[in-house]
């Protein structure tokens, strides 16, 4: 079952900063959430990921980087899927 | 050519009666305003012409007269906005404007400010010193990539595990 993301979702809140994260269909529909993050914002990760791409329909697919001064949100989509991760920005 | 200017010069009649009709001039004339040039009818130099001695001269003065006519009908639109602005007074009135925000957004605060909080996006002092950073470390690209290729990976490994039947015969008695 998904005990495979929720492992991968595990170690990456183990890396340094990393202190939420998000996964979601290409529907928008949230698949899982560890940490300090919304499944509420599954649909707007999925929106965000899908617009952005239409900005260079032949590269491949971008990374979006959200940040302010001490937090950042970086969302990328592979496949079907769009994963979010927050992080604290230090310095 | 006498034909076309007896329309300029009912026109004319018209615009001194003061009354405005479809051939009044919606546009002040600003050849004419700018030169004293006498208006003459091109019939009268045909008869004067035709009175006098057809001599050279004539008929020149009389070719510079109709120029000069032409002149006084014709509106140069492009000379009517040659004012160039200078660097300074670009400058007043940059400040002239701004202190006209400035008092606008002094007489009216409350208003004004109430739609700046609803705004999520904001002025930030110096753009060009955020606009330089680079805008993601190599690092996080790494984060982000083998995440969700990972997850990607692991989503596509999601089955459902068949432990019991879907149906279920409910209160029957077999």
């Amino acid at each position: 079952m998904e005990k495979n993301l929720d492992r991968v979702m595990e170690e990456l809140l183990n890396k340094p900063g990393v202190y939420g994260c998000v996964f979601a269909d290409h529907q928008g529909l949230c698949l899982g959430v560890k940490g300090k993050a919304s499944t509420d914002s599954a649909g707007v990760i999925g929106a965000i990921a899908e617009q952005a791409a239409k900005l260079e329909p032949k590269s491949k697919m971008p990374i979006i980087h959200l940040e302010n001064d001490n937090k950042a949100c970086i969302i990328h989509r592979t496949g079907t899927v769009t994963g979010a991760v927050f992080k604290n920005v230090h310095g | 050519m006498g034909c076309c200017y007896s329309l300029f010069c009912k026109d004319e009649n018209s615009s001194q009666s003061g009354e405005p009709n479809e051939r009044t001039h919606l546009l002040v004339d600003p050849v004419s305003n700018n030169t004293n040039i006498q208006r003459v009818n091109s019939e009268d130099i045909l008869s004067r012409n035709l009175n006098n001695l057809p001599k050279k001269t004539d008929e020149q003065s009389a070719l510079n007269r109709i120029l000069q006519e032409t002149a006084t009908n014709v509106i140069d639109v492009a000379a009517l906005d040659s004012h160039n602005l200078q660097q300074h007074e670009y400058v007043e009135r940059m400040k002239m404007y701004n202190t006209k925000v400035q008092q606008v957004f002094a007489t009216n605060k409350n208003k004004i400010s109430k739609k700046l909080n609803s705004c999520i996006l904001q002025d930030i002092p110096v753009p060009d010193k955020i606009l330089s950073t680079e805008p993601i470390s190599s690092d996080d690209i790494n984060l982000i990539t083998s995440s969700v290729a990972a997850a990607a990976s692991a989503i596509q490994d999601i089955k459902v595990d068949h432990k019991e039947d879907l149906v279920v015969p409910f209160g029957l008695n077999c």
